[in-house]
């Protein structure tokens, strides 16, 4: 036995760092070298390499030149804003009402809840048409009955009510569980020192509620001005950054605008997120929790009736898109009435044939991307948890950031460092795969690092102290415990994947054609009723999907997005 | 004005738990006078939380009555009964100043912003805390915290003042000197009190009076001397104090003179009465299983006197007294006999003789 041990310790451990290795090497070449080599591009005039004499601010300049640049960056910021303070005076309300306010149905509003959050935001755009465009359901219903012609949906206003209620459950949700997870003695603290219930709203609720109201704001602020589908669809002359960049690259091919754009894109998220922690730095504070009494909720009648109206009302508005796309999928004729006049399951043959190369291509590409988040995400999130690397910060802004960045910047900057140079992958499935995985590996890493923290270290010392080498403590001990979390995390990744849009409209080539392509162009090419149906299977797919994710972790899906 | 009385009366809680229903406070009836300081006390689920927050109006009861000078209380919401309340968690607002945390309760009450100053000065003088008034709470300790939510509570000069489980997150040594602290405190300001606990040392050295509650409902009321010499169930006897429990058969029925005998032939033969707290042990009938309680410093231990043969397992120091753990024959589980001066001759591991005083022993049914 003692022959057994001393061969174990005196042989050294090598696992740590081979793979820490891999995963510098696979940081540098797929995340680092891709963003940097965009920003650099960024200075120098197209068609020229990079380098001090080629140095040059031209391609910003246009921001101080070219009115349409202008105009794009400053819609950018205001839809941007606008959508995120609707989204915020939409979500608050709901938050506190199901924290608060003893509804039926609570789980099933929270899971609802996701529903916007899951189908891609240019379905609900498209949806929007249908509803108010200028033949629109609503739009002829309101004409026919008060002689009011509704204001044109295309432009601003359909832009920002997209993005609002495409992005509004990040703000419900994350608020509502920190509502739900506060001490509930301090609220009652507040009343029985004599407190009315709006002033405890405003004193107490609120401020201590603001980390999550900001933090959740914030994420709809970058996602916001990141959206591509949304303003492309509803947007028709109002440019904003994303679609400058698609257009920079599709009419004229200048990656470097297109470089430049997507830096000035890349520092408008970065400020927000500067903001914040400004902001948050000195209003973080540490709940003394220490109950497990959950917070009593108001059971007046006229609280329920309140909550139950608001909350559902405002869920059935942020899924109608999706109600209307499924109704539109069935749809034989449906000229601008209530509902469709008569019902076919043509749309959903023909598109059977049409889509089952663009199913395999998404699922395949999804597939891979996900196995990759799964072995990357696992042991960055391992490494981030446990804090034995010095360098933490670095790995953490490696894989944040491509999660915040907008969709397009990742495309371009894919476009710009594997179109040339030692590494050439443009139309390959290979750099569909690769964008996917920088952008989404960020799902597995925070849940991994969430449930390693949850985990006590001296698990990993009792293993180690019995014999096990570091390759079996992660075999035995810790992957196994981890595995829920990252199983959930996978399944959200995948099902994300499948209606990505922004960064594969930059990327595919026409033989990995994806389920999202084939949508946007049958919704460019007016084939409305077969984008519906496509529409529809994918979001149910993904529904099923996180569905599974949920039960998987024993988690409420909620939970999953906050 | 004069202290609160508070009147609680049929008070009954049943929460709804999926299909079934679970009663928390069954028919709960007590009184509490003014000035006052009364606690309630039992193991956690027995209801006294639940009580105590009905009583805050945090919590709606499904039956029952609660007035305070015979006002309906129930009529009043919460913010507008003028309780202070002190909760475990002290839940101050993390947010906010020492200062602004105390003064909290003046704001609804519309005070001028000079008296707000004087009276949060006052306060803060009143639980020595004036130093750290502009801090957060999060700076300060347990012990200070907790100081902090008692001022509170009290700024406001309330009719009474709640504490939920007040002093359970502090440690031994400072909690002894809280419950002190308080209970001078409370006397100086003859303020009503209502105070829950788990801890029954806690609630014997602080309270007026004691309601012991067992599942949801209230099992004895008394002052803390009555309750732990006249236990009235088996279950307070367990719960206030160490008690030996010893298993025996009623000899006859002439009770309350009657002699019980133990499992091993040894009797109890009273000298003149023994006491039978509980009602149904005033039904026991000869020849009836009961048992018999004895608390350990109530037994006597001795090398050679004694009817009971016994065999010292173990002796520990407890600060000023001594427990001897002991085996004997009339009991299937040991027996702690507890004394102030070591008896002679009788050593760990050794022989000794054990007696009861029958005058103390109460005899419950089995």
């Amino acid at each position: 036995m003692s022959d057994a041990l001393a061969l174990r310790s005196t042989g050294r451990d090598w696992g740590p760092w081979v793979l820490g290795g891999a995963v510098v090497l696979i940081a540098v070449v797929f995340l680092i070298y891709p963003l940097t080599n965009a920003m650099l591009l960024a200075f120098v005039k197209n068609g020229e390499e990079p380098g001090w004499a080629t140095l040059t601010f031209a391609n910003f300049a246009r921001f101080f030149t070219a009115l349409s640049y202008q105009r794009a960056l400053w819609n950018s910021i205001y839809s941007g804003l606008l959508a995120t303070m609707l989204a915020t005076a939409l979500a608050l309300p709901m938050a506190y009402a199901v924290a608060r306010v003893e509804l039926p149905f609570r789980g099933l509003l929270s899971a609802m809840s996701v529903v916007p959050l899951i189908s891609p935001p240019f379905i609900g755009a498209y949806a929007w048409i249908i509803l108010l465009g200028r033949n629109g359901t609503i739009t002829q219903f309101v004409h026919q009955w008060t002689g009011v012609t509704l204001p044109v949906i295309y432009g601003p206003p359909g832009v920002i009510l997209a993005l609002t209620l495409s992005y509004f459950p990040y703000v419900f949700l994350i608020v509502q569980g920190a509502l739900a997870a506060a001490d509930p003695h301090i609220e009652e603290a507040a009343r029985m020192a004599g407190a009315s219930r709006a002033r405890i709203i405003r004193t107490i609720t609120l401020p201590l509620a603001w980390p999550a109201i900001a933090a959740s704001m914030l994420i709809v602020f970058i996602k916001a001005i990141g959206d591509f589908g949304v303003p492309s669809i509803l947007g028709g002359e109002f440019q904003v950054l994303p679609t400058l960049i698609y257009y920079q690259i599709h009419g004229y091919f200048n990656l470097n605008a297109a470089a430049a754009i997507a830096a000035v894109n890349v520092l408008l998220t970065l400020l927000a997120m500067l903001l914040l922690g400004w902001v948050n730095r000195k209003r973080t504070h540490a709940t003394v929790g220490g109950t497990s009494r959950a917070a009593v909720r108001f059971a007046s009648p006229g609280a329920r009736a309140a909550g139950i109206l608001y909350c559902w009302a405002l869920l059935f508005i942020a899924i109608l898109p999706q109600l209307v796309i499924a109704l539109a999928s069935f749809a034989d004729r449906w000229p601008g009435t209530m509902l469709p006049e008569s019902y076919t399951l043509e749309h959903y043959r023909r598109v059977g044939a049409l889509l089952l190369q663009p199913i395999v291509n998404s699922v395949v590409l999804a597939g891979v991307a996900t196995v990759m988040c799964i072995a990357f995400g696992t042991v960055t999130g391992y490494a981030s948890a446990r804090g034995r690397m010095r360098a933490r910060w670095a790995l953490d802004i490696t894989i944040m950031l491509p999660f915040v960045l907008p969709g397009l910047v990742i495309g371009v900057a894919y476009l710009i460092a594997f179109n040339s140079g030692p590494l050439v992958l443009t139309g390959t499935a290979l750099i569909l795969v690769l964008a996917y995985f920088t952008r989404r590996v960020a799902f597995v890493f925070r849940t991994v690092t969430a449930a390693i923290s949850q985990i006590d270290p001296k698990l990993e010392d009792a293993s180690t102290i019995c014999g096990a080498t570091w390759g079996m403590t992660m075999r035995h001990v810790l992957v196994p415990l981890v595995a829920p979390a990252v199983l959930s995390g996978a399944i959200l990744v995948f099902s994300t994947l499948i209606g990505e849009l922004s960064a594969t409209v930059l990327l595919y080539s026409a033989q990995w054609k994806t389920i999202s392509i084939a949508i946007y162009e049958l919704v460019l090419g007016d084939q409305l009723a077969e984008a519906s149906a496509i529409g529809t299977i994918t979001t149910l797919l993904t529904l099923a999907l996180v569905l599974l994710a949920s039960r998987l972790v024993g988690k409420n899906m909620a939970d999953l997005f906050r | 004005m004069p202290p609160a009385a508070l009147r609680v009366r049929n008070l009954t809680k049943r929460f709804a738990l999926g299909a079934s229903t679970v009663t928390a406070v069954d028919d709960v009836s007590f009184t509490v006078n003014g000035g006052e300081f009364f606690t309630m006390v039992g193991a956690s689920g027995c209801g006294k939380t639940t009580t105590l927050r009905m009583i805050a109006g945090l919590e709606s009861p499904t039956s029952g009555e609660i007035t305070v000078d015979g006002r309906d209380f129930m009529a009043i919401p919460p913010q507008q009964r003028n309780i202070g309340m002190v909760f475990q968690s002290y839940a101050l607002f993390p947010h906010l100043t020492i200062f602004e945390n105390v003064a909290y309760g003046l704001r609804p009450r519309a005070t001028p912003r000079a008296e707000v100053d004087r009276r949060v000065a006052a306060t803060l003088a009143l639980l020595q805390l004036e130093s750290f008034a502009q801090r957060h709470p999060a700076e300060l300790s347990g012990g200070q915290q907790q100081r902090v939510s008692i001022a509170r509570a009290l700024i406001y000069e309330p009719t009474m003042l709640l504490l939920d489980e007040p002093l359970a997150n502090l440690d031994a040594k400072l909690r002894v000197m809280m419950r002190d602290e308080l209970r001078t405190l409370q006397r100086r300001l003859g303020i009503t009190t209502l105070y829950v606990t788990h801890d029954q040392e806690e609630a014997t050295a602080v309270s007026d009076r004691i309601a012991v509650f067992n599942l949801g409902r209230l099992v004895q009321l008394g002052t803390p001397a009555a309750i732990y010499s006249q236990p009235q169930t088996l279950f307070v006897a367990d719960f206030i104090g160490r008690a030996n429990f010893l298993p025996a058969r009623l000899d006859d029925r002439a009770l309350p003179s009657s002699g019980a005998t133990f499992g091993n032939g040894a009797r109890l033969r009273p000298a003149q009465t023994m006491t039978l707290p509980d009602n149904e042990a005033r039904t026991l009938a000869s020849a009836d299983d009961c048992v018999v309680m004895i608390r350990p410093e109530q037994l006597l231990l001795d090398a050679t006197a004694g009817d009971i043969p016994c065999r010292v397992q173990r002796i520990q120091l407890l600060g000023g007294l001594l427990r001897y753990t002991v085996e004997a024959p009339v009991s299937a589980t040991p027996i702690l006999v507890e004394v102030t001066r070591a008896p002679a001759g009788v050593a760990e591991g050794g022989e000794a003789r054990l007696s009861i005083p029958a005058s103390d022993a109460i005899l419950y049914r089995r």
